[in-house]
């Protein structure tokens, strides 16, 4: 075990303004830019351009690619796979928040 | 060191087929996945499961696992034979090795000398790997931002092809306006570039802390808000907290149980604003008294009032 070492640091938040090229998401997913034009293909992600040298994703996308990649990495799931599996974790999510808030009531 | 029963890990007998414990790990691989569970410990079951299969799904180290005998259980002190590993050569490494970089004692000591080191690939200048890490905060956070100390457990294969666990604490400053699921990049800040490659980024997933009393979905904040009868039927100024501090809010009179009040703006800050729901939830004070049930007695007879009215329609 090392030292730790101290460092004091701002991180910029990677949100919706941020555009992300098919080169920058590949790099920061650990997905490989073939992966994520599968993907593309799929819907999965919604980039603005035409040509996939012209795609610019949103910051919003670095969260769900990383989950695809980690998905396909993981347990071997096919690009219509990480679709399907992306909307469903999205259901999912949105009807735990609903049963949540009432819940309460 | 503690002993691991892959094959309880994995749920299969000790004479299982190989196929049945590659159908065993898939199975409970996609039961277990971090991203797919909300089971609080799904991200060490899975570790625990890639490390059971790498051992089970390669036969030379599944035989050398049977071999230490059958009459351990798990979590039991355990010393492995001497030469138990005699005769085996353990050949490569599973794909899942270091997808999986298991920091586990007993996986360790037993198959990790099997592990290689991953040389530097690709140009002999080339850009550090970017590295991803969890950050859990609360929610007050997001709103006025915050310096946060992190420690980082890094992985670090060493020359002997073991892995080693390197800790980094950092202090960083939680900008405000943050939300869950977005990452912070802290440029520069993730492994060092070969050659004169910069380094990588360093990519930190937001999370928040689980609140008693706010519940967050993306930039809207809600909270429970108890209100008595006489509150909801009448109208009432009451004073809430959000998590920039104390408001006054108008319940306005005639207002039914689960009614939402919406703050606007008052939800975590950005552009724009997320918003603060109120959900009303009207609580009955208990007939605990003769005062109490007389007053309810009064309210009996005051209103002609059937809830089940429509019942009957």
């Amino acid at each position: 075990m090392n030292e730790p070492e101290t460092t004091c640091l701002t991180g910029e938040i990677v949100d919706e303004s941020v555009e992300i090229s098919l080169v920058e998401l590949s790099r920061v997913s650990g997905a490989s830019e073939q992966e994520i034009e599968l993907w593309v293909a799929e819907g999965v992600f919604d980039p603005k351009g035409t040509a996939p040298r012209e795609w610019r994703f949103s910051g919003a996308s670095l969260r769900r690619a990383r989950v695809a990649f980690r998905l396909a990495r993981d347990l071997q799931v096919n690009a219509s796979g990480i679709a399907l599996a992306l909307d469903l974790l999205d259901e999912i999510d949105a009807l735990k928040s609903r049963s949540r808030a009432s819940r309460t009531n | 060191m503690k002993y691991k029963d892959y094959y309880a890990i994995l749920g299969v007998e000790r004479t299982a087929a190989q196929e049945d414990i590659r159908r065993a790990y898939r199975k409970l691989a996609r039961k277990f996945h971090p991203d797919v569970s909300k089971a609080v410990d799904a991200e060490d079951r899975f570790k625990e499961l890639g490390e059971a299969y790498e051992v089970l799904k390669n036969p030379e180290k599944r035989a050398a696992y049977d071999r230490m005998g059958t009459h351990w259980r798990s979590g039991e002190d355990f010393q492995p034979p001497p030469n138990w590993d005699e005769g085996f050569e353990f050949s490569g490494t599973g794909e899942a090795s270091t997808a999986h970089a298991s920091l586990n004692e007993f996986f360790e000591a037993m198959f990790g000398g099997a592990r290689t080191a991953h040389g530097p690939r690709g140009p002999s200048h080339s850009m550090g790997e970017d590295h991803h890490a969890k950050v859990l905060i609360d929610v007050e956070d997001a709103y006025r931002g915050a310096n946060r100390s992190i420690t980082l457990q890094l992985p670090v294969i060493d020359a002997r092809g073991h892995v080693q666990l390197q800790s980094r604490t950092l202090n960083i400053s939680i900008p405000k306006g943050v939300r869950a699921g977005q990452h912070l990049r802290l440029a520069g800040q993730g492994g060092t570039g070969t050659g004169s490659g910069p380094a990588g980024d360093l990519y930190l997933e937001i999370a928040f802390r689980e609140h008693s009393r706010f519940h967050v979905d993306g930039a809207d904040v809600s909270l429970d808000l108890p209100v008595a009868p006489w509150e909801a039927a009448l109208g009432a100024r009451v004073t809430v907290p959000t998590p920039d501090g104390w408001v006054e809010v108008a319940v306005p009179k005639g207002s039914a149980g689960g009614k939402r009040l919406r703050l606007k703006g008052k939800g975590i800050p950005g552009n724009p604003p997320g918003d603060m729901y109120m959900v009303l939830n009207i609580v009955l004070p208990p007939a605990d008294s003769e005062q109490a049930r007389a007053a309810y007695d009064t309210m009996r007879q005051a209103f002609n009032f059937d809830p089940r009215s429509r019942f009957s329609g």
